[in-house]
């Protein structure tokens, strides 16, 4: 098939169909499996592991005789579709810890403001942060009379 | 007649019992699973009729599939 690897992409016209060979340490099993469904309305798609770490996915036409061209162009939307859908697998695998982080943070936000009850368990015991130019006093206690005896 | 092999290790056992179950009113389906393949044959009417089965058979199977792995992610997290 021009455009691709003899070893990697076979189109046959007589049987109607196309397969590809997508090596696994390349692209996770997961987005063979996405881009697999995408196809699901337009062909008949089996997939075989025929050797370790490679999956061959077979895409049979589903209606009509297709030319070798259509044939040709299943190809190479189903690679775009493996490469788009192992980029997608990839993103969310780096994006989860901040995604799930928010998701909780949105939910904790939903459930509304604490409870008495949740308010009387809370630890107010954190010692106070340091402050040396005396910013978190109030006026009184930075203004107020003195009582007497008390150093300035 | 027509031979559909599932791979072990792609195909769910249930998305494969559950894709002939589906289309058991079809065709004629026999298995003859192996070690390494769920093995399904399939004979029908007409060679057209027969490819269709088989064609829709490996789709449900997959998609079964698919959708089993979805779900079981989710059920992890």
């Amino acid at each position: 098939m021009d455009g691709f690897p003899a070893e990697l992409a076979r189109v046959e016209t007589d049987a109607r169909s196309a397969s590809i060979r997508v090596d696994s340490t390349l692209y996770p099993i997961d987005a063979v499996y996405g881009a697999a469904y995408v196809f699901l309305d337009r062909c008949y798609v089996l997939l075989d592991a025929p050797e370790a770490e490679r999956v061959r996915v077979t895409l049979a036409w589903k209606k009509g005789d297709p030319t070798e061209d259509e044939l040709r162009a299943l190809v190479g939307e189903f690679t775009n579709e493996l490469l788009s859908c192992a980029w997608r697998a990839q993103i969310a695998k780096e994006s989860r810890v901040l995604i799930e982080s928010a998701t909780s943070r949105a939910i904790g936000g939903a459930m509304g403001p604490p409870s008495i009850d949740d308010l009387e368990k809370f630890d107010f015991t954190e010692e106070s942060f340091e402050d040396p130019l005396g910013i978190a006093l109030s006026w009184e206690e930075k203004y107020g009379k003195k009582k007497p005896g008390e150093a300035t | 007649m027509t031979e559909l092999r599932f791979h072990r290790d792609l195909y769910r056992q249930a998305a494969v019992d559950e894709a002939v179950k589906a289309l058991a009113s079809y065709a004629t389906f026999s298995r003859a699973d192996e070690a390494t393949h769920f093995v399904v044959k399939i004979e029908a009417a007409t060679p057209v009729r027969e490819r269709r089965v088989a064609g829709e058979v490996s789709n449900f199977a997959l998609g079964l599939t698919v959708n089993a792995r979805g779900n079981a992610r989710g059920k992890r997290r």
